[in-house]
């Protein structure tokens, strides 16, 4: 049994993760009047519909991109000697210093509690066509894996070959990968967990609600 | 180099400058509508009243090669091709590249060959707005597309050709691109040129008692071949990618076959046109590579290629210059007069549409000997290098078709005829691929090791895998590794040394199981022994 309090507190020392905020294509940069120390704020509403902060706005063939925070956190540097340059795809504008949510610590330490099951090369990873209408119908939980099992599609160079899950036979508790994106060799693809360990799992998520305090 | 856009720059006398968005000046561009065949002489030939972007067209056109900036929108090899093709003209280049493929040759070759505009990250090669931004910020007077990507995507050359900022497209006009680029239509124009296509329909046919006599004549035609089992190929005319195709052996059967087809395709194009053509099993697929310049008056060619060696899924692995070997090799047909008709044929076809840059004409010649034109990729090929090195201009070696292309394309007339071409030898082109050719050419994705091979006067080999370091193969884009093109005085010497430099070569890799790499090269040797055999 792994020692969440000791994990927790691993996670408590060092509660932040940068994230890098970098253009997704080319173009003219225009700050939002922003200075490092600032705070910023994550998609907001219901339906996180409402777009996070403004941190700045790249204008390519006459068409404006704001580029906004994906997540809360406290602005730590930002590439204002980029003001009014044109920058390739991929440029740095801003580095956020993001306290983790308990949803995120939830994440991590599920991590360590759950089988893995991993990309064996970098690649495209879709559902087969059974599993994904079990997921869009009710969720992963009903999913139950068995080993050797049919379960995912790798997709590269335009081929497609099916992929057999290996691991204990349990349920998909968390996925990783996101339709259409590329995963690394490696990468954690599905997160699953035996049947008889729901309730350790269970308890492991009590124990990071109540213990992990957020702050507004 | 002197940067070709500074401020100083002395603009030829009618070249009308204007200082941009972007701070320096730059030169405004546009390319010259398509009037070929309405123009007489060489461009510019008579004094008419010029509209203002008429005034820009004609400043493009005059512009001397060396002030011409060239955005090359693709990667990989042809993107070094372009590249060196330019560095041999004094055009000045941009290449562009995507995080995956930050270890690839062509972002080396532009770093260390570029100018300070030489080289930019885009989000991806399929963004026709990131590659027209890069255009304005670098300054480029031209888009070189290469081959995929936009090379036959009309409405990108369209927009290079018509946006504010106008730029040459190099490659055909965008009106000639739609015209070709849809094959039924090419189909019809063949036709009217009196050109043979495969026996069939050249438009959507959307009536039963029409599609059972067409049905008829092909299964007819071909019983007076004396094809021994006729096919009839029945499928959906809106379809595309293999989808809502079906064979018909049997006449009796084409009725019910015809109509499942059809409602397949009111399904799914909302369209119930079907085609219906003679599905040709046993050919070899040849092609003609043309040349023309601007005028698309005087197109040349550039002699034929065999291509019938391909991977199961129709892919071409290698290609050979010239089409047949009738000199060497026993055909039951008369090959040369075959080669000497699809050359005729292209070359009507493209004097016919006024043809204005490279393009391919893409023929099927069965075992009796006919010829039908397939299709025409208006764009340079993969495989244009081993047409240009069997080809001798004014009997000179080192033809770069891809060379010829841009200068061609910027405008420059061609400067010599079909008579002053020749061919000499053989050439054979190899196309090296990580891939399992026992497993249907599945695609092998991992690290290659090593890469060498013994350099010889007679071999050219074209690749964009670093040889001094290892190479992680990206799997967001085709696995082609290399081409190798070698040149031999005859059919035998061609493939000794090709075979020569198969054996010498040594590609080596890992991927991540720890499994060593699989290539083609068995399948290519393999292959050499029966090339151009029919």
């Amino acid at each position: 049994m792994m020692d969440i309090s000791a994990l927790l507190d691993e996670i408590k020392a060092a509660p932040f993760r940068e994230i890098v905020i970098a253009t997704p294509h080319c173009g003219r940069v225009s700050f939002a009047d922003l200075k490092p120390g600032d705070s910023v704020v994550g998609p907001q509403g219901q339906w996180k519909e409402k777009p996070g902060s403004h941190i700045a706005t790249l204008e390519r063939e006459h068409n404006p991109k704001p580029i906004c925070a994906l997540e809360k956190g406290e602005i730590s540097l930002l590439h204002t000697e980029l003001e009014g340059r044109f920058v390739e795809a991929g440029t740095p504008l801003a580095v956020l210093r993001h306290k983790l949510t308990r949803e995120e610590v939830q994440r991590l330490i599920l991590q360590k509690a759950l089988h893995l099951f991993c990309a064996p090369e970098r690649a495209k990873y879709y559902f087969i066509p059974e599993v994904d209408k079990k997921i869009r119908a009710a969720d992963a939980h009903s999913v139950t894996v068995r080993d050797g099992m049919e379960l995912l599609i790798m997709s590269r160079m335009k081929r497609e070959v099916p992929l057999h899950y290996t691991g204990p036979d349990g349920v998909i508790y968390e996925i990783y990968f996101k339709i259409n994106d590329n995963v690394n060799a490696g990468d954690p693809l599905i997160g699953v967990c035996p049947r008889d360990q729901l309730p350790v799992i269970q308890d492991v998520i009590m124990r990071v609600q109540t213990e992990w305090a957020e702050q507004g | 180099m002197v940067s070709r856009f500074s401020a100083q720059m002395c603009a030829p006398a009618r070249v009308p400058t204007y200082v941009s968005m972007f701070g320096p000046a730059i030169i405004a561009f546009a390319r010259r509508p398509h009037k070929g065949r309405e123009m007489q002489g060489p461009w510019p030939c008579r004094e008419i009243p010029l509209s203002k972007d008429d005034k820009q067209n004609r400043a493009q056109v005059e512009l001397p090669l060396d002030e011409h900036r060239i955005l090359v929108a693709n990667r990989g090899e042809i993107a070094m091709r372009i590249m060196r093709a330019c560095r041999k003209l004094g055009v000045a280049f941009t290449a562009v590249y995507t995080a995956e493929d930050a270890a690839s040759g062509h972002v080396r070759f532009a770093r260390d060959n570029g100018d300070g505009k030489g080289l930019f990250r885009v989000s991806s090669y399929h963004d026709a707005n990131e590659l027209m931004a890069v255009a304005d910020i670098a300054g480029c007077t031209a888009v070189h597309p290469g081959y995929g990507f936009f090379a036959e995507d009309f409405r990108f050359a369209r927009r290079v050709a018509k946006r504010d900022r106008k730029m040459i497209f190099i490659g055909p006009s965008w009106k000639i691109i739609r015209e070709l680029g849809d094959k039924i239509n090419t189909k019809r124009l063949a036709r009217s040129l009196g050109v043979p296509t495969v026996p069939g329909s050249d438009r959507p046919i959307y009536d039963e008692m029409e599609a059972e006599r067409i049905a008829k004549s092909v299964f007819e035609f071909q019983e007076q071949q004396g094809i021994q089992r006729p096919l009839v190929l029945v499928k959906a005319s809106a379809g595309g990618g293999g989808m809502g195709i079906e064979e018909v052996y049997d006449p009796d059967q084409f009725r019910s076959v015809y109509r499942r087809i059809r409602s397949y395709a009111m399904r799914q194009f909302k369209d119930e046109g079907v085609l219906i053509e003679q599905r040709i099993t046993d050919f070899n697929h040849l092609e003609v590579q043309v040349v023309s310049d601007r005028s698309g008056r005087n197109p040349v060619h550039f002699g034929t290629r065999n291509c019938s060696i391909q991977s199961t899924g129709l892919q071409k692995r290698i290609e050979i210059a010239p089409g047949f070997a009738p000199e060497t090799l026993q055909y039951t047909f008369n090959a040369e007069r075959v080669l000497t008709d699809i050359v005729d044929y292209s070359l009507a076809m493209a004097r016919k549409v006024g043809y204005d840059n490279v393009g391919t004409w893409e023929w099927i010649v069965t075992r009796k000997g006919e010829p039908f034109l397939m299709e025409v990729n208006t764009r340079i090929q993969v495989e244009n290098g081993v047409s240009a090195c069997i080809s001798r201009v004014h009997g000179k070696e080192g033809v770069d078709l891809i060379a010829e292309q841009i200068r061609i394309g910027l405008g420059q007339p061609l400067g010599y005829t079909q008579a002053d071409i020749a061919t000499e030898g053989v050439g054979i082109e190899y196309r090296l691929i990580a891939e399992d050719p026992d497993n249907n050419f599945t695609p092998w994705v991992g690290r290659i090791e090593r890469f060498e091979w013994q350099d010889a006067p007679w071999l050219t080999l074209l690749t964009h895998v670093p040889c001094d370091g290892p190479y992680e193969i990206p799997t967001e884009f085709d696995p082609n590794l290399a081409l190798a093109i070698i040149w031999g005085k005859d059919l035998d010497e061609a493939r000794e040394r090709g075979l020569a430099f198969l054996n010498s070569l040594r590609l080596e890799g890992r991927n991540n199981a720890g499994e060593p790499l699989k290539s083609n090269v068995g399948f290519l040797r393999a292959n050499t022994g029966h090339i151009l055999h029919f």
